[in-house]
């Protein structure tokens, strides 16, 4: 593998993670309370854009657009009959909360669709390969809907009222709301808007690859990784965990740690030394560690505790 | 005498779940540590006494020391660079690391002494079972249920004395959310929960070291994160911050999860579904006891000093 290769599946990689991340963290900043049913969420939106595609016939992309509202307004009612009740309740009890939502979500779409594994219907296409890298013109759909996500929250906070009202919520919640600004619209908007990013994500995973009713909690770790990466609660911290995160996996399997530990020829070690692919998984915990060693509170945290 | 070994049975998984659910509810129910990774212990101490008896061909008690010792070491070291961490990013470090315990002993055939279709994914098998030649098959289990009563009991006292003891209070104080109290005291609260976790490892591998020579055989898909959550549905379900809710929380979803094993008879329904809705069960379980009675089955008692 060429490396510029390993860049390019860096970065989609790091898209692929961005469109989970910058939903968990901003449901993170308004409701305080890490959300284990997050990538759930992407797994109901795969399996949704599933059933409308390949069940029903529809083309891709008006489906994945479909099922990612749909997972929108589930999120919606989720958090109308669960996590409303339990605004006021500790952190702690709101993640444990949502651990059992979680499994509860998962096992419903096994219920449903069977512990295999499933496929959308794509046309065959060649990569389009150059010298130096070879991509999918679904790769380049995934990075162009990543950036596209980074830029749509970029403007959403910080150029629209619904971006104030927002930041105003999670800075103060009570004194956004004697200023007159409805919180509870604002959790409605919020929970939509990082749970159609999350569809959309998990939808081009599987499309990348396949469904299975575990990929949620296949990728439960790296998105939590990233968004902790780079402070949670922060979504230019998602974006930064995301990129690092993207990057350390792909490269973590490339470099040859063999090379390094001979010092350019100053110590003798002529062994090639990989990662075991079989750890990769692990890359991203063990990234986690030594950011949280160094940054306890993520790259980019806040100082303050929220 | 199938209905008798049946309810052996239950009564043994009883049993060794109750330790794990007594162990994690040191952490969460007293300390208010959230780990996800409870089922790292368990597989560590299932592998430390399969390597021991198996491998080595130790006894059956320097497997039991093995397991506690290995678990409640991965506890310990687990803690010390989370320990100042905020609890939401304790579940997923917690998380994450049981989930490496688990990639390891996937890819290393090595540890459980290598072989063609022994140790990774194949799993082990053939672990022996203690003083298992003094026995008759039919009054083995009875005298294996014995092993892990006289464990849970012991359990059971240790940590209760220990929640009972001054010791205890520290954490309750950490739990409460207000590390300043705990200082205040002169207590170092980062100590404190890398003990809580030290020891709630000690007992997890206690239970994973029974679960091994119970069944025998051990693969690494048995200890998926799933295993926790059944664990955390236990605590949560008995009541936190209490050992005897603990254990009835054991009690209560072994039989559920045994006894819809059997509807398959009397509702046409597969396989596959059947174990997706008993998951479903599950969770939603969870979520309905931390809205509608949070305390669970048995309330903590709580004092007033």
């Amino acid at each position: 593998m060429t490396f510029t290769q390993v860049i390019i599946n860096s970065i989609i990689r790091a898209s692929e993670l961005t469109l989970l991340s910058l939903g968990l963290t901003i449901v993170y900043d308004i409701l305080k309370f890490a959300n284990f049913a997050h990538t759930e969420f992407a797994v109901v939106g795969a399996y949704l854009a599933f059933f409308l595609s390949v069940t029903l016939g529809l083309p891709i992309v008006p489906a994945a657009v479909i099922a990612a509202i749909a997972t929108g307004f589930l999120s919606i009612a989720i958090d109308k009959a669960v996590f409303k009740k339990m605004r006021n309740s500790n952190g702690i009890i709101i993640m444990v909360t949502s651990m059992g939502v979680a499994i509860a979500m998962r096992n419903t779409v096994r219920a449903i669709w069977g512990a295999d594994a499933k496929s959308y219907v794509l046309p065959l296409e060649r990569p389009i390969a150059t010298q130096w890298f070879r991509i999918t013109s679904l790769q380049i759909w995934i990075i162009v809907v990543g950036a596209a996500a980074m830029i749509v929250f970029h403007l959403l906070l910080h150029y629209t009222r619904l971006g104030k009202a927002m930041r105003a919520s999670s800075d103060n919640p009570a004194l956004a709301q004697a200023s007159g600004i409805a919180t509870e619209k604002i959790v409605t908007y919020v929970w939509f808007i990082a749970i159609t990013f999350a569809s959309l994500g998990g939808t081009l995973i599987g499309m990348e690859t396949y469904i299975l009713p575990y990929m949620g909690f296949a990728i439960i770790i790296p998105v939590f990784c990233a968004t902790i990466m780079g402070g949670i609660g922060n979504p230019y911290g998602a974006m930064l965990g995301a990129l690092v995160l993207g990057f350390a996996e792909n490269f973590g399997l490339y470099i040859n740690f063999g090379k390094i530990l001979n010092l350019g020829g100053l110590v003798h070690f002529s062994r090639d030394l990989f990662i075991p692919t079989g750890y990769k998984p692990a890359i991203s915990f063990v990234m986690l560690i030594i950011v949280l060693l160094i940054r306890p509170r993520g790259i980019l945290g806040k100082k303050k505790e929220g | 005498m199938g209905f008798i070994n049946f309810l052996v049975y239950l009564a043994i998984m009883m049993g060794i779940f109750a330790i794990l659910s007594v162990s994690l509810n040191l952490q969460y129910g007293f300390t208010g540590l959230a780990n996800f990774g409870q089922v790292a212990f368990f597989c560590l101490g299932a592998y430390a006494t399969t390597i021991v008896t198996l491998t080595f061909n130790q006894s059956f008690f320097l497997g039991i020391i093995a397991s506690m010792f290995l678990a409640g070491l991965f506890g310990y070291i687990i803690a010390i660079p989370t320990a100042d961490l905020r609890e939401d990013y304790w579940a997923i470090v917690t998380l994450a690391a049981g989930e490496i315990v688990r990639i390891f002993f996937l890819n290393e055939d090595w540890v459980v002494g290598g072989g063609p279709y022994r140790g990774g994914a194949y799993g082990v098998g053939d672990i022996p079972q203690p003083f298992r030649s003094h026995f008759a098959a039919q009054t083995y289990p009875f005298f294996y249920l014995g092993i892990v009563l006289v464990c849970l009991l012991l359990t059971y006292l240790i940590i209760n004395r220990l929640t009972n003891s001054p010791f205890g209070r520290v954490l309750k104080s950490i739990r409460e959310g207000d590390d300043n109290l705990a200082q205040a005291m002169g207590k170092d609260v980062k100590k404190f929960r890398i003990k809580a976790m030290a020891i709630g490892g000690i007992f997890g591998g206690l239970a994973g070291c029974l679960y091994a020579h119970y069944y025998g055989f051990i693969s690494p898909q048995e200890f998926v994160p799933l295993e926790t959550f059944i664990v955390w549905a236990m605590v949560i379900v008995g009541g936190e911050g209490n050992n005897k809710g603990a254990i009835l929380g054991s009690v209560i979803i072994i039989l559920f999860y045994n006894s819809t094993r059997y509807l398959k008879d009397y509702v046409p329904i597969n396989e596959t579904t059947l174990a997706s809705l008993r998951m479903v069960a599950i969770g939603v379980l969870i979520v309905v006891v931390m809205l509608f009675m949070k305390e669970g089955l048995i309330k903590e008692k709580k004092r007033i000093y």
